[in-house]
């Protein structure tokens, strides 16, 4: 079954889209789609068909989201520890993906006509190779489609996310692009694999579960989050819209707690700043305090070295994992 | 057109409003209420929203007082540390660390005190408590004082079995080497969570930087140390969020990647059937750790 859904939505859902949309909605949800299996159990069926029915409901979802001007979705669809699963389960997972992931590249124009960019987040060399191969092209060939974007997090924790983002920043420190000190909350954020997309306003998980299961702990600090005691494969509009109200009933103290942080995050990096070129200072000075001006001028200095510094080393990092993408893309291709 | 759509939303929206404080308000009365249509009655209004299962949790919590009556003799106290600690053990699981998630501007340190003492009460070992404006944390001294307090209060004089290990931040590394078995209180704000990431990535970044490790050294359960001040305080398998706000609002964002988070309305005047309530839901979870 196709990703890209075309249907519209009734008269009843249409009006309540229009409402939803007077008030402030969120541009990017992520939803932890919980409860393939219980459905399948309830349902009788098997767990595969449990998944397949699971992935139906993620392409109905996301053009229900369309229809919301919801330009960003990031699901979780296959996590580190879902490796622990009977293998059989495991290589029906695996199997499934490389159907999916197929079927999407046969899609392409339809991706291109709607302007659909995929990105994969996870540590993919966990995956099978030719399943790697599959998700590089799709993730290559929609790379500069921008109309809307889904992400999907497979072979993904945010553990190893955060682990991942640090050893990034630490290999930038061997290869002397950046120092320690330049190590702050908003370059590790710039590190992670969801680094070209905005934190998520809204995060869903359905099923009734009422954890976050290592997905996206970072980028949601500050997100609204709605557990939903739907199974997944039975989610409907309607929890859709349930969702979105509770994210406008909390969006002015989210925005409130949102603004705090920056404001103290900016702050701290102002701190930072000062502590090293108070450093700087005080190894140039000869022993002499510099002055107000003196002080402010290496402040300035220093912060714009610092930034330049970062931008190289994020456009190095950029080009590392571009180039692992267009390597695995292109082995695609030579098959 | 757009100016109908505007007033049928604030509309919506003053309803779900109305909503929940309907269902804080019938929570309050149901406690001095025990009648059988009041409880279906209610059901069926909080079946849509509900967090809680109430009614349930209700009825459980009435089958336990009757099935347990609190001995004629002995004083208050004794009777409500053994009731208190008889509830804990009913429970099918008990969080061994338990987070406080206080999401509501004004803090209240006796509300937030009597929590703590019937955490640990109950038989919770660690309590961390958080507000996300960091307030708790300057006023700690305060909090301390007030637990203190209510112990005395709640659970008589003779409650040294209790003593509270208050856990400061910052510097103080050493004492969390934790040798008694006594329950330990720590005061957490933001900086304790993207802000400890950061500056454990800093530390790797500069042994890196003095050729101390290469960055391919760097594994998740290397950064997991740094994070986790004493090996004895494991993460939080539960967090109680008090307010309105939906949202973990920089809680520790690296321990809880398995937290449960269970919502009650707020800290004010909280009571402790309200606690056992949450306490019990978390109780009834299953955890398939990705299986």
């Amino acid at each position: 079954m196709s990703w890209i859904r075309e249907s519209e939505l009734s008269l009843l859902q249409k009006i309540a889209a229009n409402i939803l949309k007077a008030g402030p909605m969120p541009k990017h949800v992520a939803f932890i789609m919980d409860g393939n299996r219980r459905f399948a159990r309830k349902k009788n069926v098997e767990r595969q068909e449990g998944h397949m029915q699971g992935f139906n409901k993620l392409a109905e979802t996301l053009c229900w989201c369309q229809h919301l001007n919801i330009r960003e979705v990031t699901v979780y669809a296959f996590s580190i520890e879902n490796f622990k699963r009977a293998k059989a389960e495991v290589d029906g997972l695996m199997e499934l993906a490389k159907q999916k992931f197929t079927r999407l590249l046969e899609e392409r124009d339809n991706l291109e006509k709607h302007s659909v960019c995929i990105r994969v987040l996870g540590d993919l060399t966990m995956l099978p190779l030719d399943l790697q191969q599959l998700i590089a092209k799709a993730v290559f060939e929609t790379r500069t489609h921008n109309k809307c974007f889904l992400n999907v997090c497979f072979a993904y924790t945010s553990r190893h996310e955060i682990t991942n983002a640090v050893r990034e920043m630490a290999w930038g420190v061997e290869q002397g692009l950046i120092k320690s000190s330049d190590v702050s909350e908003a370059l590790l954020s710039k590190c992670l694999y969801s680094n070209n997309s905005p934190n998520p306003d809204l995060l869903i998980r359905t099923s009734g579960e009422v954890r976050l299961s290592d997905f996206l702990l970072w980028q949601t600090s500050h997100s609204c989050l709605v557990f939903q005691s739907v199974l997944w494969p039975e989610y409907s509009f309607w929890n859709l819209c349930e969702a979105i109200l509770q994210y406008q009933f909390n969006y002015r103290s989210i925005q409130k707690a949102r603004d705090l942080h920056r404001e103290e995050q900016e702050l701290q990096q102002l701190e930072a700043d000062r502590a090293c070129v108070a450093e700087v200072l005080q190894h140039h000075g000869n022993g002499k305090p510099a002055d107000a001006q003196r002080r402010q001028e290496a402040l300035l200095h220093y912060t714009a070295c610092r930034e330049e510094r970062v931008q190289d080393f994020l456009e190095a990092l950029k080009h590392k994992r571009d180039s692992f993408f267009t390597d695995l893309a292109s082995q695609a291709v030579a098959r | 057109m757009a100016l109908l759509y505007g007033l049928l939303w604030r509309l919506l929206l003053v309803l779900v409003h109305l909503h929940r404080t309907l269902v804080s308000w019938l929570r309050l009365r149901l406690r001095s209420w025990k009648g059988r249509l009041w409880e279906r009655a209610v059901a069926a209004l909080l079946l849509p929203v509900a967090l809680l299962g109430f009614p349930d949790h209700q009825k459980k919590l009435n089958q336990n007082r009757d099935s347990n009556p609190s001995p004629v003799t002995g004083n208050r106290a004794a009777s409500r540390r053994s009731q208190w600690l008889s509830d804990g053990q009913a429970l099918e699981k008990l969080p061994v660390h338990i987070g406080l998630l206080v999401a509501e501007e004004e803090p209240s340190y006796t509300d937030i005190a009597n929590l703590v003492v019937w955490c640990m009460a109950v038989g919770i070992s660690y309590v961390s408590v958080y507000d996300n404006y960091g307030i708790i944390r300057k006023n700690n001294s305060r909090l301390l004082e007030e637990i203190v307090r209510q112990q005395q209060d709640l659970l008589g004089v003779d409650g040294s079995k209790y003593n509270v290990e208050f856990l400061s931040n910052g510097n103080d590394k050493h004492q969390h080497h934790v040798l008694s078995c006594r329950p330990v209180v720590k005061v957490l704000s933001p900086e304790d969570g993207k802000q400890s990431i950061v500056q454990a990535a800093q530390q790797l970044c500069r042994s890196v930087e003095n050729k101390e490790r290469t960055f391919k050294d760097i594994s998740v359960s290397m950064l997991d140390t740094l994070l986790r001040e004493s090996k004895n305080i494991p993460d939080p398998e539960l967090v109680v969020k008090f307010g309105p706000i939906d949202s973990t609002l920089g809680f520790l964002p690296w321990h809880i990647r398995l937290t449960e988070f269970i919502s009650l309305p707020s800290h004010i005047d909280v009571s402790y059937e309200d606690m056992l309530g949450a306490l019990q839901q978390y109780a009834s979870c299953q955890q398939r750790l990705g299986k």
